[in-house]
C-alpha cells in the first residue's frame, strides 16, 4: 500500500467510524438508561435512509431530511416506549424480544410502502465534488461525515456533562429506581431517552443514505454493526461509543482491503478480543446487577 | 402473498381446480379460432375439452434482498400466461408461487412441499446458486422436471467429481445463464477483439463472483492477455470507497468485476466519487454490473462501462420488441434480464409441451421435447445444450452510452453460439 493510498484508506476508515458513532450513541444511550438492547435500531436507521428518499425525491432539499426524519423517528420512539415498552418494565429479555417484533414490523410496512427495489440519492448540493488530498480525488461528503460526527460527539458530551438532561441521564444510568425515589418523572425520562436515541438511529440513516444506499436488509446490516461497536466501546456510555466506533470503523476498513478473506470475521475478532482483555469493553464500568 | 395462495389451494382444490378449467374453456371459445399468437407465432389450439389442470411449482424470491427479482420473473411468467389463455397445450395452468427467502433450508422445505403436498407437474424459479444446489439432490431424487430461470452457478449443469458443489441432472434444465457463458466470452473478447493487454480483477467473495472472475481470467489469458492482480469484496459490503482506493493505488486501468444489485450501485458511485473514469480507469464486468436496476439508480455514472449478457433491453430483434412493449403494457415499466429467463424458461415448457400434446406422465418423452424445442428468443436464438440442458445463446458486449438523457447498454460486439464447456 502506498501513503498516498494509505492516508485515503484512514480517511475512508474514519469516516466509516464517524457514521458508526452517530448510529451506535443511541443505542448505547437507550441501553445505558433502560437496559434494553434495542434490536429495532437499525429498523429506526434505515427508516431515516426511506424518509430521506421521499424528502430529497419530493423537494430536493437534503437539508430538510436531515431536520425532518430524526424528528418524525424521535416521535415514533415517543409513542413505543409508552405503549409497548413500558409495559414490559423490568423484564428486560422480554423487551429485547419486543423491539425484535417492532424492527420486524417497520422493516415490512418500508418494504410496502417504498417498494423492495435498491434505492439511491445523490450527494446534497454544495458537497457533490471532490477535494484533492494527496493528489487525488476524495469526495467533500466524506469529510462532512467525519466533521458531523465530531461535532454531535462534542454536543452531546456537552449535554452530558453540563446540563440538568445530562445529570438526569449519568443519574438514570448509575441507578434509575433511586433516581425515581427522589421524585423524577422516570417514565417520561425513559420516555424521551427512547425517543432521542431512536431520532439518533434516523438521523444516521439521513446521513449514511447518500453514501451507502438505501435497500431492504440495510436494518440488519448496521444493527450487527451498531451492537459491536457498542458491546466493543463500553456498554452505555458516550465515550465508550466514541472509542468503539474509533476503533471499529478503520479495523473494518483496513481489515477488508488488507485480509479480505478474514473481512466479515476480523470486527467480531476484535470484538472478541477486546471483551477477553477488558469484559466491559474499552471505557466501560462495572455495572451493578440489579 | 404466497403463503395464502397456498392455504387457499389446499382448501379449496377442487372447486378452483374445476373454475380455472370452466373459466379457461370459456375463454377460449370467446376467443375463437383466432386465439392470441405468442410471439414465438405458435398460437393456442381451442377445443371444446380442455386437458387436465397442469400445476407449476414456481419458487422465487419475494421477501429479502432479492424480492424484486422475484417479482419480476413472477411478472413475466403472469404475462406469458396471459396471452396463452391461461392455459399450455389445452391444459389449463396453475401456478403455485413460493417464497424462498434467498435462504437454502427455506428452498429445500419449500421444494419438499410442491413434491409431498402440491404434487408439481414441474418447478420452476429459484435466483439464487446456492438454493438451487441445496435442491438439486432432492429433485433429481423425485424426478421433478425443473426450469432453473436465474442462478448461474456452473455446476448446476455440468459434470463434477461426487457431484460437490453440485452436478447436472437429467431433470434439470436452464434458461438463464452459465457463470462461463457471461464471463469467459468477454475475456476472450478483450484480449482478441479490443487489444486489451492487462486486466485487474475485482469481484464479490462468495462462489458466483470467484467463479465468474476465473472464468473472464482463462479467457482472456487464453486470447494473451495478463492478469496483473485481483481483489475481493465481501457481498454486501457497506463501504466501496476502501476498495476503489486500493484500485487507484495500482497501474491496471481495465478492471473487470462481478457485481449486482446494491453492491453495484455502492461500486459503481464509489467509483464515481473518486473520479476512477477521469484517472483514466475502465470499468468492465459481467452483465448484472449495469442491468436495468443498477442503471436505473447510478444513471450516467455508469457510462462507459463495458460488460456481457445475452440480453439489452435496446436488442434490435421483433421478438424483443414485442416483449418489451407487451411488458411495458401490462406493467407500466421496462422489463430486465430476469423477466427475460422467466419468459423464456415458459416458452420452452409451453414448446415442449405442445410436442408432446400435453402428456407430462411419460418424462422421458417431455425431456426429449424440452431437448429439442428451438424458438426466437426476445434474446435470439434460444435452444438446450442437449448433454448439459444449460442454453446455448448469443453472448453480447454491451457499452453503456447515455442516449436522450437516459443511461442504456447498447450492444457493440457479440460473441455468437456460446456454449457451456461442461459435459
Amino acid at each position: 500500500m502506498t501513503p498516498e493510498t494509505a492516508v485515503v484508506q484512514a480517511l475512508n476508515g474514519i469516516s466509516f467510524g464517524a457514521l458508526l458513532f452517530i448510529l451506535a450513541a443511541g443505542l448505547s444511550l437507550i441501553f445505558g438508561m433502560m437496559d434494553v438492547v434495542n434490536l429495532a435500531h437499525g429498523a429506526f436507521y434505515m427508516l431515516g435512509a426511506y424518509i430521506t428518499l421521499t424528502v430529497v425525491q419530493r423537494t430536493g432539499q437534503f437539508w430538510l431530511a436531515l431536520v425532518l426524519a430524526p424528528l418524525l423517528i424521535g416521535v415514533l420512539g415517543l409513542v413505543i416506549e409508552p405503549l409497548l415498552l413500558r409495559r414490559l418494565r423490568g423484564r428486560h429479555l422480554d423487551q429485547v424480544l419486543l423491539t425484535i417484533g417492532v424492527s420486524l414490523v417497520i422493516a415490512d410496512l418500508v418494504g410496502l410502502t417504498w417498494g423492495r427495489e435498491i434505492r439511491s440519492i445523490p450527494f446534497p448540493a454544495g458537497l457533490d465534488h471532490a477535494i484533492s488530498i494527496m493528489g487525488g480525488d476524495y469526495p467533500a461528503y466524506r469529510l462532512f461525515v467525519i466533521a458531523f460526527g465530531v461535532a454531535l460527539a462534542a454536543v452531546l458530551a456537552v449535554v452530558h456533562r453540563r446540563t440538568r438532561v445530562g445529570a438526569l441521564i449519568r443519574a438514570g444510568v448509575d441507578d434509575a429506581p433511586m433516581l425515581a425515589a427522589l421524585g423524577v418523572d422516570i417514565d417520561r425520562l425513559f420516555a424521551i431517552t427512547f425517543a432521542v436515541g431512536a431520532a439518533l438511529a434516523g438521523l444516521a440513516g439521513v446521513i449514511a443514505a447518500p453514501v451507502f444506499g438505501i435497500y431492504p436488509g440495510m436494518d440488519v446490516d448496521y444493527l450487527i454493526y451498531s451492537l459491536v461497536v457498542v458491546v466493543v466501546g463500553g456498554l452505555g456510555t458516550l465515550s465508550g461509543a466514541v472509542a468503539g466506533s474509533a476503533l471499529i470503523g478503520p479495523v473494518d476498513t483496513f481489515g477488508r482491503v488488507l485480509f479480505p478473506q478474514f473481512a466479515l470475521a476480523l470486527i467480531f475478532a476484535v470484538m472478541a478480543l477486546v471483551l477477553l482483555l477488558r469484559p466491559t469493553g474499552l471505557l466501560g464500568r462495572i455495572r451493578i446487577a440489579r | 402473498m404466497s403463503e395464502n395462495e397456498g392455504a387457499e389451494r389446499r382448501t379449496y382444490r377442487l372447486t378452483r381446480r374445476r373454475f380455472l378449467a370452466a373459466s379457461s374453456a370459456a375463454a377460449l371459445a370467446a376467443c375463437g379460432p383466432a386465439a392470441t399468437p405468442g410471439p414465438s407465432g405458435a398460437s393456442v389450439t381451442p377445443t371444446a375439452t380442455p386437458g387436465p389442470a397442469l400445476k407449476i411449482g414456481m419458487l422465487l424470491p419475494f421477501t429479502k434482498v432479492y424480492a424484486e427479482l422475484g417479482n419480476s420473473m413472477q411478472r413475466a411468467t403472469k404475462l406469458y400466461l396471459k396471452q396463452k389463455g391461461q392455459a399450455l397445450a389445452n391444459r389449463p395452468v396453475t401456478v403455485v408461487y413460493e417464497d424462498e427467502a434467498n435462504d437454502p433450508v427455506v428452498g429445500a422445505q419449500k421444494t419438499q412441499k410442491f413434491i409431498d403436498s402440491d404434487r408439481v407437474d414441474l418447478m420452476m424459479g429459484i435466483v439464487a446458486t446456492p438454493i438451487a444446489y441445496a435442491v438439486r439432490n432432492a429433485i433429481d431424487a423425485a424426478k421433478l422436471i425443473f426450469i432453473e430461470t436465474n442462478a448461474g452457478g456452473n455446476a448446476l449443469t455440468r459434470t463434477t467429481t461426487d457431484c460437490k458443489p453440485s452436478c447436472k441432472s437429467k431433470y434439470i434444465f436452464r434458461s438463464s445463464f452459465s457463470s462461463y457463458q457471461i464471463s469467459y466470452p468477454i475475456g476472450e473478447y478483450f484480449a482478441t477483439q479490443k487489444g486489451v493487454k492487462e486486466v485487474f480483477t475485482f469481484v464479490a467473495d462468495y462462489g458466483f463472483g470467484t467463479e465468474s472472475a476465473a472464468d473472464f481470467t482463462s479467457g482472456f489469458t487464453k486470447g494473451g492477455g495478463k492478469i496483473t492482480g485481483s481483489l475481493k469484496a465481501p457481498l454486501g459490503s457497506a463501504d466501496f470507497l476502501p476498495f476503489v482506493t486500493q484500485l487507484k493505488g495500482q497501474q491496471t486501468k481495465d478492471i473487470y468485476s462481478f457485481f449486482s444489485g446494491t453492491d453495484a450501485i455502492n461500486y459503481i458511485r464509489a467509483w464515481t466519487q473518486l473520479g476512477m473514469t477521469a484517472a483514466g480507469y475502465k470499468m468492465n464486468g459481467a452483465g448484472f454490473l449495469t442491468e436495468q436496476d443498477v442503471l436505473k439508480e447510478v444513471g450516467d455514472q455508469a457510462s462507459g462501462a463495458t460488460t456481457s449478457l445475452f440480453w439489452a433491453v435496446t436488442l434490435d430483434n421483433a421478438e424483443n420488441k414485442a416483449f418489451v412493449d407487451a411488458y411495458q403494457k401490462e406493467y407500466s415499466l421496462l422489463p430486465d434480464v430476469f423477466a427475460v429467463q422467466a419468459w423464456d424458461g415458459m416458452q420452452a415448457v409451453d414448446l415442449a409441451l405442445q410436442a408432446v400434446k400435453g402428456d407430462t406422465t411419460n418424462k422421458d418423452a417431455f425431456i426429449a421435447a424440452l431437448e429439442n424445442v428451438k424458438f426466437k428468443s426476445p434474446r435470439g436464438d434460444f435452444e438446450f445444450d442437449k448433454d448439459t440442458h444449460n442454453p446455448i445463446q448469443d453472448i453480447y458486449i454491451r457499452e453503456v452510452k447515455v442516449q436522450s438523457g437516459q443511461a442504456v447498454n447498447t450492444i457493440v460486439g457479440k460473441v455468437a453460439r456460446v456454449t457451456d464447456p461442461g459435459k
